[in-house]
């Protein structure tokens, strides 16, 4: 167990009185868990089938040819019309299907007028409507939430880790590396983080994984994005070594990297934490707008970019695309920024100060 | 002492323009000092044609000189500018016995006539002793007229662009945008034009025409009447200029550099000031349509220069069109209105009279299309093309208040013209396509039928062939693969690929996985390959999608870096399909003609692949080529008919194009003051501004404006109407 430092634990505390952002941030972290077991509530896998006495369960794992049950295909069965077929046959074997029944790559064309753009409708379980190829909103919603809060994370820890490296190399050096460095940081950050990404995107090799595509992606947002967060660090490194303790981590013989790492990070600690929040929805934001533009997530993936660009251009004719991605951003985006809110109330240094 | 008296006349020429044109006095500026700009630029224009009068009063007297050299006569005074040229029919070349220049180019500066000299065997002057006389003359004359004697002049046409124009030039770096067809495409008047309802053709500048015995070299006589914008006639000798100034480096346009090269367009012989001929490179069946050009402007231009471009940028040339545009007409940023001429001289002339009817038109900029469309419904623009689905059902659907009261029609014109060749190009030297099994199986996964039911709802065909839409040139009945998981997957089992994955995706013995890239510029379709996408995973193929910008991804495939590029190709109207620039190995690899090739017929092995070129597919195939050869050197119609159906069953047979869709029609909505002909257009028309045979009834815009200020009906029927006189299928 991590023995937390009474400071912190009281920062926490405090943080957890705080109703609005400790509720949010229960909601989000509740939304986000949610979103990582999705293919257990929306999927166009069954959870449970029964058939001829035995059970499958395939929301995980490979998939199931139409033969295993008996039909006449090799592909991937249809649960759907496996669950219908079975309630028509009157037989023993069942199908329990998820909430919702479809994925978010899964085009419901079932219907002999689905052709894009059916409003919500319960009975057919599109509980928010389906866009222009009708796939299922809200699996794209929730599919895409996750995508675009892991991105997020993952955006978070990567400029957090180069921000701090080359924040405290700056600041506890200083002198000439501080002016170097600073300099080079400057120049890095002027370089137009919009333009180069859509270069950089189009020349991605297309044979790559979605996987990796998503991740060069993001590693080429956090190569261009990291510069904000070295500025405070390094004031803060630059803050904390004239303290008393870091001479005499100093004298005893403590090297850098342990006076950096053992001794500055946990005091830098405070001001970064404060910012993670609003970098989570900075990175939310940016990522939904390059998908808007259309030099995000590779497509088909479900993204709330794409969802929203669809609803702008069929603001008349599918209003459901836009109400629902707006609410699912907006909702989000408040989440965080009560987070945000709460965390930067939580640490303000003010609340503990001892010069009163 | 007279070499040097004309030498100094021409420094004077010479510098008389290069003042007067100074560029830097000719682009309108954009900023906003418009007032005071446009003041300036007044009287620059002035200072402009003076100078250009003296440099032709010059030219004049140097005409002057050389006639007077040439058959010494006694009152110069009595010599008009171009003489007539009764007196020199024996001539021949382009100077006469005593060296001087003949009088059909007795206007032309020196660099032109150099240019003329330079290539003897291009340019030449004739008599007309020597034009052949079993000619068939040829006058359209028992074509019918496809315009409507109903048609009423007046009102201004409001369309829009997405883009401002960056130049008023027709040709040139950046002269290429939508608004050209404007200038130049719906407006211009060539030699002859093909008539857009039957095989034959229309006349134009020429009022008669003749193909001679080799079939190649095609007799025009040109109409006395024709006319530019600005007054001036159009000459024998402007056809001359035409390939000089397509030709130049000057115009930096190094496709039309090469289209109006030499090695197509061999020789121009003018016979006297009506009478010309043009003789193409083969004897072509449609050798009239190749060489109808239009006529360029020589008195306008003179001479081409490094300075062509800032010159003309916003100086557009005098026109042979009905509409002209003039700088003062063009709002910066905004519009360009362009303005029909009031003595056009092709006003009475049969197969022009009733078209191009609106005064005016005007072009405004409307960046977003969906804005555009807003503001076609509220009347801002008279028409607005509505192929795309969601427009024709969901956002201007049949029961839509505009529709219903009849103030805007929906319109469904079937038309016949080869369709952009929308098409899967699979780029068989790329692993996994090198081996057929796999493309025929790719042909197979593709469900286009599903997307042609959802996406498209029924609208759209299924393009069957490489060359559809090109009357009996296309293949009769010749097929597209369809859409079966069955015959796919045999196939790539045939190719090792004969186990599925854990995702379903198709796997060899090697463990590779049956999974390729599909690369399009395309952003709008990209519903159409996510449902091909989704579909191809039933026969255990995985697609990828790559959605690039259209350059980037054009520039992909242009490097021939793609395993599968969705694209089209615009198709001209044209007698027959081309086939050498898609499917001829020499567009595949550097390696010339069969050296290629092994005994066997397959490739050797190390090729070097050749970029920036249309064989996307890299087909390279012997047999292929040879009958493409074949092709390309016949010059009997019934011949290429035949040729052509085998070359499309054999590129079928190749797989390496999966034919995606055509639309058989165009769909339009236009507001009910703009009306139509009867047949509502020719049977070629492509777009609805093509042809120009719609009139705007001003009264009827009243009648409606009026009618929907007070919320009323005009008719009691929803106004859709349907076109199908020339519907096919």
């Amino acid at each position: 167990m991590i023995q937390l430092n009474p400071l912190t634990q009281k920062k926490l505390r405090r943080f957890r009185s705080i109703k609005r952002g400790y509720w949010s941030f229960l909601i989000l972290l509740g939304l986000y868990l949610l979103s990582l077991g999705a293919e257990l509530l929306i999927n166009k896998r069954a959870l449970i089938v029964s058939y001829n006495g035995e059970l499958f369960f395939p929301t995980y794992g490979s998939q199931l040819s139409g033969r295993q049950f008996g039909l006449n295909y090799d592909y991937e069965v249809d649960y759907r019309s496996l669950k219908k077929k079975f309630q028509a046959d009157n037989s023993e074997n069942w199908v329990l299907m998820p909430l919702v029944p479809y994925d978010p790559y899964e085009m419901d064309y079932a219907e002999e007028d689905s052709t894009g753009f059916s409003p919500p409708s319960f009975s057919k379980g599109h509980f928010c409507g389906t866009d222009k190829t009708e796939r299922d909103v809200l699996a794209r919603l929730l599919y895409g939430f996750r995508i675009a809060m892991t991105f997020a994370i993952g955006y978070l820890v990567l400029t957090y880790v180069i921000a701090i490296l080359a924040g405290s190399f700056m600041g506890y050096l200083g002198g000439k590396y501080d002016l170097v460095g600073l300099r080079l940081v400057e120049i890095w950050a002027n370089v137009p983080f919009l333009y180069m990404v859509i270069i950089l995107v189009s020349v991605m090799p297309g044979w790559w994984g979605v996987g990796w595509q998503i991740s060069s992606l993001l590693i080429i947002m956090v190569l261009f994005s990291w510069t904000g967060m070295t500025y405070y660090v390094r004031a803060s490194v630059y803050k904390e070594k004239s303290r008393d303790y870091v001479s005499a981590a100093r004298v005893i013989g403590a090297n850098p990297f342990r006076i950096v790492f053992r001794h500055l990070l946990p005091n830098v600690i405070s001001t970064l934490v404060t910012f993670a929040p609003f970098t989570i929805a900075a990175a939310i934001s940016s990522i939904t707008a390059l998908d808007f533009l259309g030099y995000g997530l590779p497509p088909p993936t479900p993204s709330w970019g794409e969802l929203l660009k669809q609803g702008v251009s069929n603001l008349r004719i599918a209003p459901w695309i836009v109400i629902s991605a707006v609410s699912a951003l907006v909702l989000t985006l408040t989440l965080v920024t009560f987070v945000g809110e709460a965390v930067r109330e939580a640490f303000d240094p003010k609340k503990f100060s001892t010069y009163e | 002492m007279r070499k040097y008296l004309i030498g100094f006349f021409v420094l004077v020429n010479v510098y008389w323009f290069q003042g007067c044109d100074n560029p830097q006095l000719k682009p309108p500026r954009t900023d906003g000092s418009g007032q005071e700009n446009s003041s300036q630029d007044g009287s620059r224009k002035i200072d402009r044609e003076f100078a250009r009068e003296l440099a032709r009063e010059f030219g004049r007297e140097f005409a002057r000189e050389f006639a007077l050299q040439m058959k010494g006569y006694s009152d110069p005074s009595n010599l008009k500018f171009v003489k007539d040229i009764n007196d020199t029919k024996t001539m021949e070349g382009l100077m006469d016995g005593g060296g001087k220049v003949h009088p059909l180019l007795s206007h032309c500066s020196e660099d032109v006539l150099e240019f003329y000299e330079k290539h003897p065997d291009c340019f030449s002057i004739s008599s007309i002793d020597n034009l052949p006389q079993n000619l068939n003359w040829q006058d359209g004359s028992e074509e019918h007229e496809f315009a409507s004697p109903k048609a009423k002049k007046g009102g201004t046409w409001e369309v829009f662009m997405r883009d401002f124009p960056r130049t008023l030039r027709t040709i040139g770096p950046d002269a290429n945008g939508a608004f050209r067809s404007y200038l130049l495409d719906y407006n211009v008047v060539g030699l002859t034009h093909p008539h857009p309802n039957s095989d034959g053709y229309y006349p134009g500048l020429a009022k008669s025409w003749a193909v001679g015995e080799d079939g190649r070299t095609v007799y025009f006589e040109l109409d006395p009447n024709a006319r530019y914008s600005d007054g001036v006639k159009v000459k024998v000798s402007d056809f001359f200029f035409f390939f000089y100034f397509m030709r130049s480096k000057h115009i930096q346009a190094p496709w039309y550099n090469d289209f109006y090269g030499k090695d197509k367009f061999q020789k121009v012989t003018l016979y006297d000031e009506k009478t010309l001929s043009i003789t193409f490179y083969k004897a072509k069946p449609d050798v009239v349509e190749r060489v109808s050009i239009r006529a360029k402007p020589e008195h306008f231009y003179e001479e081409l220069d490094g300075e062509f471009l800032s010159k003309y940028q916003w100086n557009p040339e005098p026109t042979t069109g009905a509409y002209v545009a003039l700088p003062e007409n063009v709002d910066k940023g905004k519009s360009v209105m362009l303005v029909r001429q009031k003595d056009w001289w092709a006003d009475k002339k049969r197969f022009f009279r009733y078209r191009y009817n609106p005064d005016n038109i005007k072009v405004s900029v409307i960046r977003d299309y969906n804005k555009a469309f807003e503001v076609f419904l509220k009347g801002g623009i008279d028409m607005f093309g509505l192929a795309k689905t969601e427009f024709w059902y969901d956002k201007l659907p049949d029961n839509h208040k505009l529709v219903q009261n009849a103030y805007l029609s929906k319109v469904t014109f079937f038309n016949q013209t080869p369709p952009p060749s929308y098409a899967l190009r699979i780029n068989s030297q790329k692993p996994p396509f090198d081996n057929l099994n796999i493309r025929i199986g790719f042909h197979y996964a593709m469900n286009f039928d599903l997307v042609l039911e959802k996406i498209f709802r029924g609208d759209f065909v299924r393009m069957n062939t490489v060359a559809d839409g090109y009357g009996g040139r296309s293949h009769p009945t010749l097929k597209a693969r369809e859409f079966s998981i069955e015959k796919a997957m045999e196939c790539f089992a045939k190719a090792g690929f004969r186990e599925r994955g854990g995702d379903g995706i198709l796997i060899n013995s090697n463990g590779q996985r049956l999974s390729v890239e599909l690369l399009t510029g395309y952003r709008h379709f990209e519903d159409v390959l996510v449902v091909l996408k989704e579909q191809a995973k039933k026969a255990g193929l995985e697609l990828k999608l790559k959605i690039l910008e259209p350059t980037a991804a054009w520039k992909a495939a242009n490097e021939k870096n793609h395993q599968v590029i969705f694209s089209a190709f615009n198709s001209f109207v044209e007698l027959f399909p081309r086939f050498w620039e898609p499917y001829h190995s020499d567009n595949a690899y550097q390696e010339f003609g069969d050296s290629k090739f092994k005994e066997d017929g397959s490739l050797k092995p190390n090729l070097t692949t050749k970029v920036s070129t249309n064989n996307f597919t890299q087909t390279a195939v012997r047999e292929i080529d040879h009958l493409i050869n074949k092709y390309r050197n016949e010059e009997d119609l019934g011949k290429i008919t035949e040729m052509a159906h085998q070359l499309s069953q054999m590129i079928h047979d190749h797989a390496v194009w999966v034919p995606a869709w055509k639309k058989p029609w165009l769909r339009i909505g236009h507001w009910n003051w703009i009306k139509f002909p009867e047949d509502w257009g020719p049977k070629e028309t492509r777009d609805y501004e093509e042809f120009q045979v719609f009139w705007i009834d001003l009264e009827d815009k009243k009648k409606i404006l009026e009618a929907m200020d007070e919320n009323r009906a005009i008719s009691d029927s929803p106004s859709v109407l349907v076109y199908d006189k020339y519907k096919t299928e």
